[in-house]
């Protein structure tokens, strides 16, 4: 069987198992194919550093999508994501390491679902994008 | 307050659909690509015993799927040097930056493989606010999808903020 969480052994100030993420070009390349998104800035160094980045950028919604299978790789196939929000605070450049976290900050036993806060962080610890999660679980 | 950033114009244009109704058949080649362009190998994606043992119907979609499953094809002359698509959901704004502020996500119903989605993207907001960069422009476009029962399966808030 799985560790899975359920409605009985979740606790308020559980954290998620980290995640770590890197993109290469060839997966920004691979998202933007995938997600028809023509914005040069996720495959044209040169036209991303005309614009002032640093380097191609992680496409928002990628970053985005990382999350919500953070959430539900902890989570578990039974349970069901029921919102997810971001902010994007500052850009993630292809290559960058980045690392996801989360705890448990609220549990409501009445719809058997629990709230998570959720941090996308690079390797120098600059806050990339704050998450909020809420996530009914499975079982009892 | 006359608003300095947004013309008057514009502001009228809140609750205005800006693209839609699509409707899109939820395809699982699609889908299966977008999932693995993500790295998210979950196997409610790919292996339909593991999805209907987990309570779908059949095999689901990467949660933030839809938005893209919705995306229209467009011809590449209507492309900008930034690689952006020209579309007349442009709002007109006095400001030279628009950014990605973030996104809000609410899930009502799963969505499956073979699904009939409708999205309907409208100006949901569109107000200017001070901050310690000076003014800048929130902008709201709400996305509501429907499936072929019309059962509302999720609504997006994609957030962007221009100065």
């Amino acid at each position: 069987m799985n560790n899975y969480p359920t409605m009985s052994t979740v606790q308020i100030g559980d954290e998620l198992p980290k995640m770590k993420k890197q993109a290469s070009e060839a997966e920004l390349f691979l998202y933007s194919a995938a997600s028809f998104n023509p914005h040069r800035i996720h495959y044209d160094r040169a036209y991303a550093n005309f614009e002032g980045h640093d380097d191609l950028v992680v496409h928002g919604p990628l970053q985005g999508s990382w999350l919500t299978q953070f959430v539900t790789d902890w989570a578990g196939p039974r349970a069901r994501l029921l919102s997810i929000e971001w902010q994007n605070r500052a850009s993630a450049f292809v290559g960058d390491e980045l690392i996801f976290a989360g705890t448990v900050t609220a549990i409501d036993q009445a719809n058997t679902s629990v709230e998570l806060e959720i941090s996308e962080k690079n390797i120098d610890g600059t806050l990339l994008m704050p998450a909020k999660a809420n996530v009914r679980l499975a079982g009892a | 307050m006359p608003s300095s950033l947004i013309p008057p114009d514009s502001l009228k244009r809140i609750g205005e659909v800006l693209s839609g109704p699509f409707t899109v058949r939820i395809e699982l080649r699609e889908a299966q690509r977008y999932a693995y362009a993500v790295g998210d190998l979950n196997p409610i994606y790919f292996d339909e015993t593991a999805a209907v043992a987990a309570g779908y119907a059949t095999l689901t979609v990467p949660p933030l799927f839809l938005t893209h499953a919705l995306v229209q094809p467009k011809p590449i002359e209507n492309l900008r040097t930034d690689g952006l698509y020209n579309d007349n959901a442009s709002i007109e704004l006095r400001v030279s930056r628009m950014m990605f502020g973030g996104e809000e996500w609410d899930f009502h119903e799963p969505v499956c493989v073979g699904d009939e989605i409708t999205g309907t993207t409208r100006l949901a907001d569109l107000d200017e606010k001070e901050g310690q960069k000076g003014s800048f422009v929130r902008l709201v476009r709400e996305t509501t999808f429907t499936n072929q029962r019309g059962d509302i399966v999720a609504k997006s808030r994609q957030i962007g903020i221009a100065r």
